[in-house]
């Protein structure tokens, strides 16, 4: 009997709270649009430590980052920090170690997107091909390297190219090729981690785009052998445009990624030799947190993420607007 | 004569397709060799001891074990954790990094996911859209501002760095998207039920959406962890002290260790690379899906 009250149903209490709650349903106005009472209350207390960390942690970096840019605030004592209007901003366009590091960053982009899409593509598309034989073998091989992380990847390639004891140096020489210097090359370490990305990246692109693939009906295909299409055709007409919106998304993700390396240099050459591997997110970080000039990071930073969006955004429109999922 | 014939150019054109099947598959095998080549040559040399490591690196060798006993192939593993101290230590540091992230980003994501797919309330839209134009928009906020806030909120204190660390990640408008598209896609009747029954609105979420959202929830918490695992600049800025580091940093500590073991190195990179391995074995389904519900609908 005692447990009655509280297996049993609803306590009275409560099944009087719930009708209260439902027959007058409490409306209130804010900004000329009504909001249900309840509905408010519990969504936002649903929303507040999201909200709450966000602010910290997302927005106020951003509002920092903006109002610090133009001043010259220093890590060891920002509360001196004095307004210097655009000061930032013409320093900047003076530093040549600056559009070193835009250069190499806009090499990086140019020369590793391409060529990272492209082999993920091409890989997805012949592992897309029903009758290859070893199809799994295939795909774990080409995905091993993505299950490195990027500190992995970049201290296993150190190994593999270091000048002396390498792997791939051994080998050079043994076939007559001589050794290299590799990531202690101003002219080569910039490829080479081009390289490294590449390999390590493409995997996980080629699966996307695998289940891309795997996503078009076969149908479609019947239907244009029967029509008499050519297999090039069918590709140009039926595989891309199906793929275009995973295209477009997987595309503008790794541009971004791109934009924004920074592991490997910091770990394989500390951005050099010579600056050669220095890219924007390392000068940065290496302005902000060595050389502890916050008030000129910020401005960088500012002045990147303009590049960074403009960039970003013209991508996305051309290859196929909207792909956030929302309307 | 003529039947001859036909039956030659049916052969020619056999022998030409088996050996453009022929180039075909040598030009797989040798990418899968690019591929794969570093990741077993980690791997194996790892097996190996110091001496051998170098003694074998001129031939094929050098991509196989040196000895088939396999209780000697842990040798440079236990030597690896009796050489640095921390080494056990970074690992559990990990563990419990992750542990830590997974659990905040899972409560707090989706509960900010599950109040904008759910309800309206004032500042519902504002928040749709901020955290639209997030995903859109890549702002570069260098760590450099999150370590003055964490600074000016006195979290880079020795015992407070861990928080300090931890913090940053646990919101991430891709996450909270990726809840609020999964929810939005669930039908409502099913929580309706439940208030009909007398739950609270905590009590349904957890008794009522969450078992029914399993592949989001597994989703975030394998990109969670692996985000987390795989962390390493922002770790590398906060802790200086070897026993808080966590696996990734402390790598490196092991990697430019004078004098260099080349053999201890790679038991250190594969070691930590296989909890990553073991999550994309077996939950390649969830990673897959989890990047048709972050963006391609």
């Amino acid at each position: 009997m005692i447990f009655s009250k509280k297996s049993g149903g609803l306590s009275e209490s409560r099944k009087k709270r719930l009708m209260r709650g439902r027959n007058k349903k409490a409306y209130f106005k804010l900004f000329g649009k009504s909001y249900n009472k309840n509905e408010s209350v519990i969504g936002i207390a649903f929303m507040t430590p999201a909200v709450v960390l966000g602010l910290i942690f997302t927005i106020l970096p951003m509002l920092i980052s903006l109002s610090y840019a133009f001043t010259d605030a220093y890590m060891l004592d920002l509360t001196k920090a004095k307004w210097t209007g655009f000061e930032n901003f013409i320093r900047l366009f003076g530093d040549t170690v600056l559009w070193k590091a835009l250069v190499n960053t806009a090499i990086f982009v140019v020369i590793a997107v391409p060529v990272q899409l492209g082999i993920a593509l091409g890989l997805a598309l012949i592992l897309n091909i029903k009758t290859l034989r070893c199809n799994t073998f295939f795909r774990w091989a080409f995905f091993c390297p993505v299950m490195l992380s990027l500190a992995v990847t970049s201290m296993l390639w150190m190994n593999l190219m270091d000048y002396n004891d390498g792997l791939i140096n051994t080998l050079l020489e043994s076939i007559g090729l001589g050794r290299q210097l590799f990531l202690k090359s101003e002219t080569q370490a910039l490829y080479v981690i081009i390289f490294i990305s590449v390999w390590q990246g493409a995997g996980y692109q080629m699966l996307i785009f695998l289940s891309g693939l795997k996503n078009i009906p076969p149908e479609l295909y019947e239907a244009a052998s029967l029509d008499g299409a050519s297999k090039v055709k069918q590709f140009f007409s039926i595989t891309l445009p199906a793929i275009k919106p995973t295209f477009s998304y997987v595309m503008v993700t790794t541009l971004i990624g791109a934009f924004r390396l920074i592991t490997q240099p910091m770990i394989m050459t500390g951005g050099g030799p010579l600056n050669s591997t220095l890219t924007m997110s390392y000068y940065i970080y290496l302005q902000g947190v060595k050389y502890w000039d916050v008030g000129y990071s910020s401005a960088i930073a500012l002045f990147y993420t303009i590049i960074m969006s403009a960039v970003a955004l013209t991508l996305r429109k051309i290859t196929g607007g909207d792909n956030t999922g929302e309307g | 004569m003529l039947a001859f014939k036909q039956n030659m150019e049916e052969r020619r054109q056999i022998v030409l397709r088996r050996i453009m099947h022929f180039i075909f598959y040598l030009f797989l095998a040798s990418l899968c060799i690019l591929f794969l080549f570093p990741v077993v040559w980690m791997v194996m040399n790892s097996f190996k001891s110091q001496e051998e490591v170098y003694a074998t690196m001129s031939s094929w060798l050098t991509f196989l074990p040196s000895t088939w006993n396999i209780t000697k192939w842990f040798d440079s593993y236990v030597k690896l954790f009796t050489t640095f101290d921390d080494f056990g230590r970074s690992i559990i540091n990990s563990i419990i990094y992750c542990a830590v992230t997974i659990t905040g980003i899972l409560i707090i994501n989706s509960f900010a996911g599950y109040a904008l797919a759910r309800f309206v309330f004032p500042g519902h839209k504002v928040l749709v859209t901020i955290i639209i134009l997030l995903l859109i928009v890549p702002v570069e906020t260098s760590i450099v501002p999150t370590y003055i806030i964490l600074k000016n909120l006195g979290l880079l204190r020795t015992q407070f760095r861990v928080i300090g660390y931890l913090l940053p990640g646990l919101v991430s408008p891709m996450y909270i998207f990726m809840f609020r598209a999964y929810f939005l896609s669930i039908p409502k009747e099913l929580e309706e039920a439940a208030y009909m029954d007398g739950c609270g609105k905590l009590k349904t979420y957890f008794t009522v959406i969450m078992p029914c959202c399993k592949p989001v929830f597994a989703t975030v918490a394998i990109f969670a962890f692996m985000g987390q695992w795989n962390e390493y600049v922002f770790a590398q800025l906060m802790f200086s002290n070897p026993s808080l580091q966590p696996l990734q940093v402390y790598l490196q500590l092991v990697n430019n260790f004078n004098p260099k073991d080349i053999s201890m190195v790679m038991a250190s990179l594969t070691f930590s690379t296989v909890p990553i391995a073991l999550v994309y074995i077996f939950c390649q389904r969830y990673i897959v899906e989890g990047v048709a519900f972050s963006g391609l609908k």
